[in-house]
């Protein structure tokens, strides 16, 4: 999991520095969640590293002017919702043949229906979903990260949840 | 949810770390004196123009600041061009042209303004009028709509177009005022002409970028959003479209992938972006806390950074001259790209135009 906000503003300063171990630490404490969140919109292993990775690759491009007064998680998983929504839309104009996910059998069982369900939802639902649930933001701070209005949030928590019961039920 | 672990996660992110720390490692990590010097003392530079209003004594060191960072000829008019081409503003008091010897024209009391294709004529735009002048601002035809906006003319020395908006569509008119017809619903964002042949356009309708041929009506690319961008703009060769919105700009090939992007961080935002012409790099305004500074997507670079808001960037036609519009010290600043560093200030922008302008075009001439 990410740092205490602390160790997150002293990696953020060291790797302004040009300390790799320090940006390391940024690295693989943010990694999982973000690779996490980007895979659970778009549903496509590679699709969701190469996202992830440009995210932290815009993250290299921009770290001589991030304010470190502020949180680095918020910002990189902005990108990665908003590249991953992208992503996710693209694909559905342009449907592939067929999403050949090959390390899928990994995937844990327990989560297996759910998972299958959030695949009928669109990626805007999915990704507040994924943001609220998986990566624990307030509906306020989603509604910030993504730029809408607190009530478009709630109202697509609230339907993309609803699909989700019907579904499951 | 928060149990859930996704394929490959360890794998995956080896494989990132290892072109992470490659772009990590290969970026100009720049030392504090060398990062922050210029941009400090182009950020001394306003606060020693403010003294210099202040205290007459100031003015020497103003004087000292300037030639101190190279900023040559930081003069209190705006006395000629540094490289050739004219300028198209719009005011709030009307349009005007700037020569490259400095001079000036006001060309009427017009809203907004746009070169034609080789920069002999002007579509400009009244409350209730389309209209298309000569450089010295003789009217050459009127077409009346209701709050037209945002003109853009295209096409040869033959055969040109005029886009514009009107009450929330997208019109196309010949460039001799006939044939006007609607293409779509549009949103109030200035639709731009694809360079090289053909008529294809770039608009926004909603929150949703388009680009469609007008001669056809195809559409040839779709990219949805959340919100609308503020401006689009086509590289020179017309391969990739600039789709520029403050928290998250994109850049766009021909069938819709994201080439570039950047996504400023919290506590910033970014005010303008633009291709540099014949090239595919982009730089961006960036603004943060009380500052602005200007960076190229690529790499991240700082090209200049100052006090206070920059609002706009605008390339000279040949690409070697920035022109960075500077609000809040009521100047325009000409950055020299590549060769040797070279700075050029005017001040006194607002008093020259009857208010703080908004550059259209810098055009024709390289």
């Amino acid at each position: 999991m990410a740092g205490s906000g602390r160790d997150e503003r002293a990696w953020v300063r060291r790797a302004q520095a040009g300390s790799v171990s320090d940006f390391e630490a940024l690295f693989r404490a943010h990694w999982g969640p973000a690779y996490r969140a980007a895979y659970l919109v778009v549903r496509d292993a590679s699709a969701a590293e190469d996202i992830a990775q440009e995210a932290f690759l815009a993250a290299v491009r921009s770290l001589d002017r991030f304010d470190r007064r502020r949180p680095f998680g918020p910002w990189l998983h902005r990108i990665v919702v908003n590249r991953a929504i992208d992503w996710a839309r693209a694909r559905t104009l342009r449907p592939e043949a067929e999403a050949v996910d090959a390390a899928a059998p990994e995937r844990p069982e327990h989560d297996e229906e759910l998972l299958r369900e959030l695949d009928g939802l669109s990626p805007e639902h999915r990704a507040v979903i994924v943001l609220r649930y998986l990566l624990e933001y307030t509906p306020g701070e989603i509604a910030e990260l993504l730029e809408l209005p607190r009530g478009t949030v709630n109202s697509r928590l609230r339907r993309g949840l609803d699909r989700l019961k019907e579904r499951l039920e | 949810m928060k149990r859930f672990g996704a394929p490959s996660e360890q794998e995956s992110g080896e494989r990132a770390w290892e072109v992470v720390r490659a772009a990590y490692e290969s970026r100009e990590p720049i030392a504090w004196p060398r990062r922050h010097a210029r941009p400090l003392v182009a950020g001394a530079l306003v606060a020693a123009a403010v003294a210099a209003v202040l205290s007459p004594p100031g003015r020497s060191v103003v004087r000292s600041l300037r030639k101190a960072v190279g900023v040559e000829n930081a003069r209190t008019e705006l006395f000629s061009l540094p490289a050739r081409g004219r300028l198209l503003v719009s005011a709030p008091g009307g349009a005007w042209i700037v020569n490259a010897d400095g001079s000036r024209r006001r060309l009427g009391a017009y809203r907004d303004a746009a070169f034609s294709p080789h920069g002999l004529f002007i579509a400009a735009t009244k409350a209730n009028e389309l209209v298309a002048l000569d450089p010295k601002g003789n009217m050459r035809w009127t077409l009346p709509r209701r709050s037209p906006r945002f003109p853009a003319w295209t096409g040869s020395r033959t055969d040109t177009r005029i886009a514009y908006l009107a009450r929330g569509r997208l019109h196309v008119v010949g460039g001799d005022g006939n044939g006007d017809r609607l293409v779509d619903r549009a949103s109030a964002v200035a639709p731009v002409w694809r360079p090289g042949p053909g008529y294809v356009i770039a608009y926004a309708r909603g929150a949703t970028t388009l680009v469609r041929d007008v001669v056809t009506g195809a559409v040839l690319l779709r990219e949805g959003s959340d919100i609308p961008p503020r401006k689009l703009e086509w590289s020179s060769d017309g391969k990739l479209l600039l789709s520029f919105k403050p928290y998250a700009t994109r850049v766009y090939d021909a069938r819709g992938k994201v080439v570039a992007q950047d996504d400023p961080s919290d506590a910033t935002f970014d005010r303008d972006a633009a291709f540099v012409p014949g090239t595919h790099r982009v730089l961006a305004v960036r603004a943060a806390g009380g500052g602005s500074d200007v960076f190229a997507f690529l790499d991240g670079r700082t090209v200049f950074k100052g006090t206070g808001v920059f609002r706009q960037l605008v390339f000279s036609p040949n690409g070697r001259w920035l022109l960075v519009t500077w609000p809040t010290a009521n100047q325009w600043v000409f950055v020299r790209l590549g060769g040797a560093r070279h700075i050029v200030g005017a001040s006194r922008i607002s008093a020259q135009f009857g208010g703080y302008p908004r550059v259209a075009s810098w055009c024709c001439g390289r």
